[in-house]
This record gives C-alpha cells, sequence and structure tokens, in this order.
C-alpha cells in the first residue's frame, strides 16, 4: 500500500496515466470515436472521392483532414491506437514471459545450465534487430517461392508444378495465406527482446536465491516448481515492470520506425506517414500540408512519454535503493 | 602492460564466443530452408548469372555434394564457416554480385556514419551529464534534463523527417545522401585516391577540402539525428551516477582537504562515473546498429543498409540475407570493442580488476 501511496504523490506518475489512459479510452471506444466503414473496415477510411489526390484540409468529415489517398487522419489516429496498444502489450507481455522464465530457471539450476543460457543471452544481445528482420523476411520469402508463389507489385498469384496459375487468394493453401499476412517486425521483436528481462531476472534470483527464506523451503523439501514461483519469482519481478513499461513505447517506435522505411506490416500511425512523406518533403509542405504528420507524431510522442513516465514512476517506487 | 595484454586476450575470447553462437543459430535458422536453398550460399564468386536452368541445377547437385547439405547440423555447419573464413559468402541473386565484395565497398560510407555519431554523441553526453550532475538542482542541470527529456521523447525516425523537411527542402543547408552529384564522377575516377574509403578524410588527403566540405554536408543529417537520442541517453546515465557518487566519502573528503571543486568532478569523479555509462552503451550497441541502418535508409545514404533493403523485396536471396545479419553482428562487436577499449583508457578499475 505504501508503494501505491508513493506512486501517486508524484505528479509526474499522474501525467503518464494521464497520457496512457487517453490511449486505452481511444482503443476501447474506437468504434464509438469513429465508426468504420462497413464495406472497408480497417485503419484507412476513405472520405469523399478518391481522384482528388490531395491532402484535403480538416473538414466535418474528416476532423483531421485527409490523406492523398484521402483516407481520414483522424481515423487512422483512433484506429491506430487500439493497434498500437495492443502490439506493444502483447510483444511486452510475451518477451517479458520468456525472458523472466529464461533467467529464473537458469539462474536457480546455477552452474553449467546458468553460464549457457547467459551467454546465449549476451550472444543475443549483440544481434541487430533489423538482420533478424531481414533473416524472417527472407525465410518467409524463401518458404513462399518454393510454395509456387510469385509476388508482383499488384499482388500474389500462386503457379502449380502443372503449370496452372491461381490469381484468387481465396484459393491458396491456407500455409500461404499464413506466410503471406506475417509481419517479420512482429517476429523479429518477439524473437529479440526478451534478453533484457532474462538478464535483469537472473542477477535477482541469484541474489535472492542465497538468502534463508529460500533455504528453508528447500530444507523442508519444497519441490524446484513451488520454490520458484512461490519464492523466488514474486521476490524478483518488480524490476521486470520497469523494463516492461518502457517496453511498450520502445516496442510501439520501433515498430512504426520499421514500418516507415517499408519493414514492417500494420501500425497505422506509420502508414500515415508513408502516405504523408512526399508532402511534408515539399517546399513549404510541413506548414502548407501540417494535418499528414502532426497528429499522428504527436501521438507516437505522447504514447513514449506517458509509458516512460509510468516506467520512472515505477522504478522510483520499487527501486530499494531510493527508499 | 601484461593487464591490457589479458584484457585484450579476454575480450578476444568473448568475441569469438560471441561469433560462434550467433552464426551457429544464423545456420540454424537456414536448416529450416531445403537443401536446395542452402546450395545457393556456395554459388561462386565468377557466378554468371545467363546459366541455363539445367546448369544451374547441375551446379546446386554438386554443391549439395560437395559440402555435404544432407548431413546432420555440425557438418554442415563446419563447411559453411570454414567458407566464410575464407571469404566466400556467395552470390547474391538481387545485388547480382558477390555477397562479401558488395558489403566491403559499402563499408566505409556506414563506418563513416559510426564514427562521426560517436565522436559527436560521447563526449557531448559524458561532459553535459557530468556538469549536470555535479550542479543539481541549479540551472545548467534544468536545462539539460530538460532537453535530454525532449532528445529522448522525439523517435529517431521523426526527428530524421523534420530535418529533411527544414534543412533539406525548406533551406537547403543539408542533404541525403553521400555525395553531391557533382563530385561524384570525379570520386569513381582513378584521378582520386581511395585511402581510406572515408570521403571526408581521403578529400583531404587528395587536397580537395571542397569533396570533404561537401560529404559532411551530407553526413550532417544522419549523424545529428543519432547523436540526438544517443547524447539524451547517456547524458542521463552519466548524471544519474554523478548524483549518486556526489555525496560519497571520498568526495566530501577530497573537498575538506582542499582540493578546488573543478578537480574534484573532473578527476575525482568522472573516472568513477564513465564505468556505467560506458556499460549501457555498450548493451545497447547492437540496437544503436539497428538506428545506424534505419537512419542510413531514410536520409537514402549508400551504405550497408542498402543490402537489408533489398533483401526486403520478397526474391529469395539466403545469401544476402546472412551476410547482412553476420556483417552487423561483427560491427556491433567491433563497436563494443572500440567502447571498451575508450573505457579501459579512462578508467583506472578496470586495470586492477584483472
Amino acid at each position: 500500500m505504501r508503494s501505491a501511496q508513493r506512486f501517486f504523490s508524484r505528479w509526474q506518475n499522474w501525467v503518464g496515466l494521464f497520457l496512457v489512459l487517453i490511449f486505452v479510452v481511444a482503443a476501447v471506444a474506437a468504434p464509438l470515436l469513429s465508426p468504420p466503414d462497413p464495406k472497408h473496415p480497417g485503419p484507412m477510411k476513405i472520405i469523399g472521392r478518391a481522384t482528388l489526390r490531395m491532402p484535403q484540409p480538416p473538414s466535418k468529415a474528416a476532423p483531421l483532414g485527409t490523406l492523398s489517398n484521402q483516407a481520414s487522419v483522424y481515423h487512422a489516429l483512433v484506429w491506430g491506437s487500439r493497434s498500437a496498444l495492443l502490439f506493444g502489450l502483447s510483444v511486452t507481455l510475451i518477451s517479458a514471459i520468456i525472458g523472466t522464465i529464461i533467467g529464473m530457471v537458469s539462474a536457480y539450476f546455477g552452474g553449467f545450465v546458468n553460464s549457457f543460457f547467459m551467454r546465449l543471452t549476451d550472444a543475443l544481445l549483440s544481434f541487430p534487430i533489423i538482420a533478424a528482420i531481414v533473416l524472417v523476411q527472407q525465410l518467409i520469402s524463401i518458404a513462399l517461392y518454393n510454395g509456387g508463389i510469385r509476388i508482383y507489385t499488384q499482388g500474389a498469384i500462386l503457379q502449380l508444378p502443372s503449370g496452372e496459375v491461381i490469381f484468387d487468394p481465396n484459393n491458396f493453401p491456407g500455409m500461404m495465406n499464413f506466410l503471406l499476412d506475417l509481419d517479420p517486425v512482429l517476429i523479429a521483436l518477439l524473437l529479440l527482446s526478451w534478453m533484457p528481462y532474462a538478464r535483469m531476472m537472473n542477477t535477482m534470483v541469484l541474489r535472492i536465491k542465497k538468502t534463508e527464506y529460500v533455504e528453508a523451503a528447500r530444507a523442508v523439501g519444497a519441490r524446484h516448481f513451488r520454490i520458484i514461483f512461490k519464492h523466488l519469482l514474486p521476490n524478483a519481478i518488480s524490476p521486470i515492470f520497469v523494463l516492461a513499461a518502457r517496453d511498450i513505447a520502445g516496442m510501439v517506435i520501433l515498430q512504426a520506425t520499421f514500418v516507415f522505411i517499408g519493414f514492417g506490416k500494420g501500425a497505422p500511425w506509420a502508414t500515415v506517414l508513408v502516405y504523408g512523406r512526399d508532402w511534408i518533403y515539399s517546399q513549404g509542405g510541413i506548414f502548407t500540408y501540417w494535418w499528414v504528420f502532426l497528429p499522428v507524431t504527436l501521438a507516437l510522442i505522447a504514447f513514449g512519454i506517458g509509458w516512460n513516465l509510468i516506467g520512472d514512476g515505477l522504478n522510483d517506487t520499487l527501486n530499494p535503493r531510493f527508499h | 602492460m601484461l593487464p591490457f595484454l589479458r584484457h585484450l586476450v579476454r575480450r578476444l575470447f568473448s568475441i569469438l564466443l560471441t561469433l560462434f553462437i550467433t552464426t551457429a543459430l544464423l545456420y540454424a535458422t537456414v536448416m529450416l530452408t531445403p537443401a536446395e536453398t542452402r546450395a545457393e550460399l556456395y554459388m561462386p564468386k565468377n557466378f554468371s548469372p545467363r546459366m541455363t536452368e539445367a546448369q544451374y541445377q547441375a551446379m546446386l547437385e554438386r554443391n549439395i555434394e560437395r559440402y555435404h547439405l544432407n548431413d546432420p547440423f555440425p557438418v554442415q555447419y563446419f563447411f559453411w564457416i570454414t567458407n566464410l573464413v575464407q571469404g566466400s559468402w556467395g552470390y547474391s541473386p538481387t545485388l547480382q554480385e558477390d555477397v562479401l565484395t558488395a558489403v566491403a565497398r559499402r563499408t566505409p560510407a556506414t563506418v563513416e556514419v559510426i564514427l562521426f555519431s560517436i565522436l559527436a554523441y560521447l563526449p557531448l553526453g559524458l561532459i553535459s551529464g557530468v556538469i549536470a550532475g555535479s550542479k543539481q538542482h541549479k540551472f545548467s542541470d534544468h536545462s539539460f534534463r530538460v532537453s535530454a527529456f525532449i532528445a529522448t521523447s522525439l523517435p529517431p525516425f521523426i526527428l530524421a523527417i523534420l530535418m529533411m523537411a527544414f534543412f533539406y527542402i525548406n533551406l537547403h543547408w543539408f542533404a541525403p545522401e553521400r555525395i553531391s552529384s557533382a563530385h561524384s564522377l570525379f570520386i569513381k575516377s582513378d584521378d582520386f585516391r581511395q585511402v581510406t574509403g572515408l570521403l571526408t578524410i581521403d578529400g583531404l588527403l587528395n587536397g580537395r577540402p571542397d569533396i570533404t566540405l561537401d560529404a559532411l554536408r551530407h553526413l550532417a543529417m544522419p549523424v545529428i539525428t543519432l547523436a540526438v537520442a544517443q547524447w539524451a541517453t547517456l547524458g542521463r546515465i552519466t548524471r544519474a551516477s554523478m548524483v549518486e557518487e556526489l555525496h560519497l566519502d571520498y568526495v566530501t573528503a577530497a573537498r575538506a582537504r582542499g582540493v578546488p571543486e573543478s578537480r574534484v568532478v573532473w578527476t575525482h569523479m568522472f573516472r568513477n562515473v564513465i564505468s556505467p555509462a560506458f556499460a549501457s552503451s555498450m548493451v545497447s550497441a547492437a540496437s544503436l546498429m539497428t538506428g545506424i541502418f534505419v537512419i542510413e535508409i531514410i536520409f537514402n545514404y549508400p551504405g550497408v543498409s542498402y543490402i537489408a533493403l533489398r533483401s526486403m523485396n520478397n526474391i529469395p536471396d539466403a545469401p544476402a540475407a546472412l551476410g547482412f545479419a553476420i556483417f552487423s553482428i561483427i560491427l556491433v562487436l567491433l563497436l563494443m570493442s572500440i567502447l571498451d577499449l575508450i573505457q579501459y583508457g579512462l578508467d583506472p578499475r578496470i586495470r586492477e580488476k584483472v
């Protein structure tokens, strides 16, 4: 209880909570805030005639203007917060669980197991994410190519060994559609973001393992499973929350970055920037077409600040050094 | 001298171990593909793309036979790694050239970005962190904290977009890519001696300071984008450890002895706050590398990232993807070693720890 009091006594934490709450509300109430187009659901809602080919300034139908393809920026902003939260939370949760388990179990058993897993962790720490994305994309491409899929700018076709060609993606084998929809950024992030958690957990558990209450639990014959999850985990987990809160923002920003340079899919916020890029990169365009980049940029920055403030607050609250 | 050698040997051993683990993992992922794909990893340097289909198939068969591609993992890994060490990284169908040649040709451009960003952010981050920490709660501390907070909150790719819009499109101060088209022909000609491959230094060596200036004009945006985020992170960590250090006994003792404040800060405390700052820099070396490649792509800078960009085109190209991965790991390890050596030079405690 005292830590909750500590947490709420700092105004920075209130700001962080408030910022995050905005995105949570936008994510939950997205269908109310900006009803989707029943014919084309998704973060890109086309407003008006697509033949205009110019970003249109804010109007009643599109409160934050439109992109060059006449998609509403406001709609993408609202639905983008849903996908950003979903992406950040799920990637962070999965990598935190993987890292926690690896770090904890290897520290508990110690000796050779520990040095093996920590060597692996350290080695993977020097593996840049961008290389993993390229590698995952190549594995997908190779699997698709060997399965007979040929990808062109207009879409994919399936070439059967008999020479027959299938154009409709609905008639592809399920496996091929699954591979076509895979996001290399998501997979690479899942594979390569658990290491900080493992290291953190490892040092914590190695320290706690030697304390008397763990010795006592072992002396009365508690099983490994019980000691790990009943005694070690609750006492070592707090720094994990700090890392995770900061990681949620980091993952979303990383995803947006990779979508912006064309390496990933999803991330409506970054897609808005991709559509807006040519208009930002024009003489005076950054002032004329402010709505193609300013709303999503502010959203990304606020999302990052919000989670980082919460992370800092948790760090102050949970870190024993400051008590 | 002896402790330094020991340190170096230990460092080298850990680098080799990391390389072994990562390459083994890389090859393990490649094992997911059929043997024909793995056979493409062994295409020779002088491979001709004009081969007929039958000749190509025969070549794949020969490679499968020769490099034991149907054998268990350790055998295959051994053949692959010996080949890599001997310098044959395979032929890339998308780049239409040998992977190692393609990587080596683009390395100096990437090294130039890394070098200038380190030169920019390392001293700035350490110095501003130390100053802010030693003047806790004063004006310089507050202004540092506010600007570092803004710098860390601004995602680097957003900063890159803004820089492009302001400094290139509207003001024409800086430019994307690596060199102006007016100079690029001369640089490719025989009159321009390539000594280091770094245009800023080669320009001076060739007696053409205008080329150096032009290269700097093109380097400015990537370097500033990278340095801003790195400076803020490094400065914040340095400041935090400085604040913790302020109330320790040795600081009070030095002050009581009448040691001037600047000497207390820069000789006594500075060496103690270096280690945490460098430790965090080394842990984040891989994400710095990712950042460098991303920034290169955004600014159209012709570095090693070009290979990653081309490998994302849905065309099967295992040699290029593997080559890029291995090369970027090597760059990360080099970056870590450089930071380690600087830390070794600055922090006396490491020398005694051995």
